[in-house]
C-alpha cells in the first residue's frame, strides 16, 4: 500500500491527499497517491521529470479534476472547488514556469494579489525580497528568472496563505538565489505550510521535514525524519 | 502622480482638439466621429484589454438604437429618457448573452457574436417587422420633444451633448485602465490560469468586462438613434460587423486614444476617398494589411512613443517610467 493511502486524516493535518488518481485524457498520470501535511511543515515531493509532481500540485490547486480520490484541508474537501476558490481559502499555487503578468508592473502584480486577498501590507514581502522594492515600476516581462520567482512567491504570500504549493522553485536559478530562497522558505515555515516539488536535492534536504518519492505517478517512499532526508537517499527517486 | 496628471491633460487636449475641429469641419462629420469613437471604445477594450475579438458589435449597437427608437416611436418624446432606455436595453442584452458567450474561447466568441448580429438583423428586418417597420425603419425625428438647456434634437446641441458623453466615457475607461479591474482584464488576457491562482474568477472578470463594453456600444447606438431620428435594420447589418474592429486596429488596439484617432481616420477616409473612388472599402482593406505588416500598432500605437519622446525627451527615461507608460 502506498504511504498515506487510504488512511483516515490525522487531526493535525492541514492538507491531506488520499487515493488520488489523475489522468490527461486516456493517459493516467497519478496512481493512488496519498500525502499528509501537518501545519508549518515543509513537505517536498521529489521525482524525475514526468513522475507526476506538477500534476499532483495542480490537482491540489484545483486546476486538474481528479478521476478519483480525496483532497482535503481540515474539514473542507477541495475536489470540485474552482481553483480561485481554493486560492481564496489560502492554498496558493506557485507554478513552475516563472511567468508573471508580463504587461503589468511589479507593483500592479502585487496589487492584483493584494486586492484578491485584501492584504495591502507589502512590508513582509519586501523584507524577504528587498530587491522587489527597487523593481516596483518595472514590467514583469523585463524581470530576470530570479526576480520573477521572488515576485511570484511575494505575491502568493499576500493574505498570509496557510499552504503554499511551490512547483520547482529553484529550477534555472543561480545558486545565490537558491540559497536566498532556502532562507526564505525556512523563515516562511514558521507561519506557513509549504509543499514543494523540487529536483534540487541540496535545497530539499536542507529544509524539508518530510519527503515523498514519486516514481511513474506513484508514491514509492516517504522519508519522515530528518535523519533519513539525505541527498544520497533522495537521489534514488530521481 | 505626474504621470496621471499628464494623462488627464492629454485627454483634455485630445478632446479640445475635437471640439476645435467643429469650427472647420462639417457638423455631421464630427458628430459621426464622436459617436463612432464611443462605438469603438467597447470593442477596443474587449480586444485590447480582455483579448476578445467581437464581430457582433452591431447587435449591441442595435440593442441600444432600437431601445431608444421603440421608446421614442411608441411611448414617449424625451430623447434623454430614450437614451437611458437604449443603455438599459444594451445592458439587458449583454447581461443575457454574456454568461453564455464569455465561457467561449476567443475565436468562437468572435463567431458567436457575429451570429448574434445576424440574428438581430433578421429579427429587426423580418420577424419583428410589425413593430420595427422592417426595412422602412422607425422614424421619430419630429416626435422628439425639445429639452431644456441642451436641446439634443438639434444637431449642434447634440454635438455638445455627445462630446460630453464621449469625454465621460473616456474618463471612465481611463479609470478602468488604472484600476485593479483593468489589471485583472489584462491578466486574464495574458494568462487566465495564473489569475485564478491568485483567487480571481476569470469568468466574472470577463463577464463584467463584456457587459461594460457592450453597454458602451449600446450607448453609441442610442446616440445614433437620437442623432438620426431614425433606426432601420441596416444598423445591425452583418456586413458592417467588422467596422469597429477595423477602427480599433486602425487607431491602435487597447490604447486610450486609439478609438478616437481610428474613428477620425476611418470616417475621414470614408468621406474623402468615397468621393474619389467608388470602392473605398478596398483602400481601407489595403491600409489594414499595411498596418498589420508594419507591426499591428495602428496609428496611435505608432505615434504614441514618438510623441512621448518629443514631450518628455530631455528627461532620463527610467525603467520605472517605461513600465508605467508602456501600458497606454
Amino acid at each position: 500500500m502506498p504511504p498515506d493511502s487510504g488512511v483516515m486524516a490525522n487531526t493535525g493535518e492541514i492538507l491531506a491527499v488520499r487515493g488520488l488518481n489523475v489522468s490527461y485524457g486516456a493517459s493516467k498520470v497519478l496512481f493512488d497517491v496519498g500525502l499528509s501535511v501537518a501545519p508549518r511543515q515543509i513537505v517536498a515531493c521529489v521525482g524525475r521529470n514526468g513522475a507526476g509532481k506538477s500534476t499532483l500540485l495542480k490537482s491540489i490547486a484545483g486546476f486538474l479534476k481528479p478521476d478519483s480520490g480525496a483532497i482535503s484541508s481540515g474539514p473542507t474537501r477541495l475536489v470540485g472547488l474552482k481553483s480561485y476558490e481554493i486560492a481564496r481559502m489560502g492554498i496558493k499555487y506557485i507554478p513552475q514556469d516563472k511567468k508573471v503578468f508580463s504587461d503589468l508592473t511589479v507593483r500592479e502584480n502585487l496589487e492584483l494579489g493584494s486586492y484578491a486577498s485584501k492584504d495591502y501590507n507589502w512590508d513582509r514581502i519586501t523584507d524577504y525580497f528587498p530587491r522587489l522594492k527597487q523593481l516596483m515600476d518595472r514590467k514583469g516581462g523585463y524581470l530576470s528568472g530570479g526576480e520573477r520567482q521572488m515576485l511570484m512567491i511575494g505575491r502568493a504570500l499576500l493574505g498570509s496563505p496557510k499552504v503554499l504549493l511551490v512547483d520547482e522553485p529553484a529550477e534555472g536559478l543561480a545558486p545565490s538565489i537558491v540559497a536566498h530562497l532556502k532562507d526564505v522558505f525556512g523563515e516562511l515555515s514558521k507561519n506557513t505550510t509549504l509543499v514543494l516539488v523540487e529536483q534540487n536535492l541540496p535545497l530539499v534536504c536542507a529544509i524539508a521535514s518530510k519527503v515523498y518519492g514519486l516514481k511513474e505517478g506513484r508514491i514509492v517512499a516517504k522519508l519522515a525524519d530528518r535523519e533519513s532526508i539525505k541527498p544520497d537517499v533522495c537521489e534514488r527517486y530521481l | 502622480m505626474m504621470n496621471a496628471i499628464r494623462w488627464w491633460w492629454g485627454l483634455l487636449l485630445a478632446f479640445s482638439l475635437l471640439a476645435a475641429s467643429r469650427a472647420f469641419l462639417p457638423l455631421p462629420f464630427v458628430n459621426e466621429v464622436v459617436i463612432f469613437s464611443i462605438y469603438t471604445m467597447g470593442c477596443s477594450f474587449l480586444l485590447g484589454r480582455v483579448g476578445f475579438i467581437s464581430f457582433g458589435q452591431p447587435a449591441y449597437l442595435a440593442a441600444g438604437a432600437y431601445g431608444t427608437a421603440f421608446y421614442l416611436f411608441y411611448f414617449g418624446t424625451d430623447p434623454y429618457v430614450g437614451i437611458l432606455v437604449g443603455i438599459l436595453s444594451g445592458l439587458a442584452v449583454s447581461g443575457i448573452v454574456g454568461p453564455l458567450f464569455v465561457r467561449l474561447r476567443s475565436d468562437y466568441f468572435a463567431l458567436v457574436n457575429l451570429a448574434l448580429a445576424v440574428i438581430f438583423y433578421y429579427l429587426m428586418q423580418k420577424v419583428l417587422a410589425d413593430i420595427t417597420k422592417g426595412d422602412n425603419g422607425l422614424w421619430f425625428l419630429t416626435r422628439m420633444s425639445s429639452t431644456p438647456v441642451l436641446d439634443i434634437s438639434t444637431p449642434s446641441h447634440f454635438f455638445v451633448f455627445a462630446f460630453l458623453v464621449a469625454l465621460a466615457v473616456w474618463a471612465f475607461y481611463k479609470y478602468l485602465d488604472d484600476s485593479i479591474f483593468g489589471a485583472c482584464c489584462l491578466a486574464t488576457k495574458i494568462n487566465e490560469d495564473k489569475l485564478e491562482f491568485l483567487g480571481y474568477s476569470n469568468y466574472r472578470v470577463r463577464l463584467l468586462a463584456f457587459i461594460i463594453a457592450n453597454t458602451t456600444t449600446a450607448l453609441a447606438g442610442a446616440l445614433y438613434a437620437v442623432y438620426l431620428g431614425f433606426v432601420s435594420p441596416e444598423i445591425t447589418s452583418p456586413h458592417r460587423a467588422p467596422d469597429p474592429v477595423v477602427v480599433t486596429i486602425l487607431g491602435g488596439t487597447g490604447t486610450l486614444y486609439g478609438p478616437l484617432v481610428g474613428a477620425f481616420a476611418y470616417t475621414g477616409m470614408k468621406d474623402v476617398i468615397s468621393k474619389l473612388i467608388g470602392n473605398w472599402e478596398l483602400f481601407i482593406g489595403f491600409l489594414l494589411v499595411f498596418i498589420m505588416l508594419a507591426g499591428e500598432k495602428g496609428i496611435w500605437g505608432t505615434l504614441q512613443p514618438r510623441l512621448e519622446k518629443l514631450f518628455s525627451g530631455r528627461k532620463d527615461r527610467t525603467a520605472a517610467g517605461d513600465g508605467a507608460e508602456a501600458r497606454r
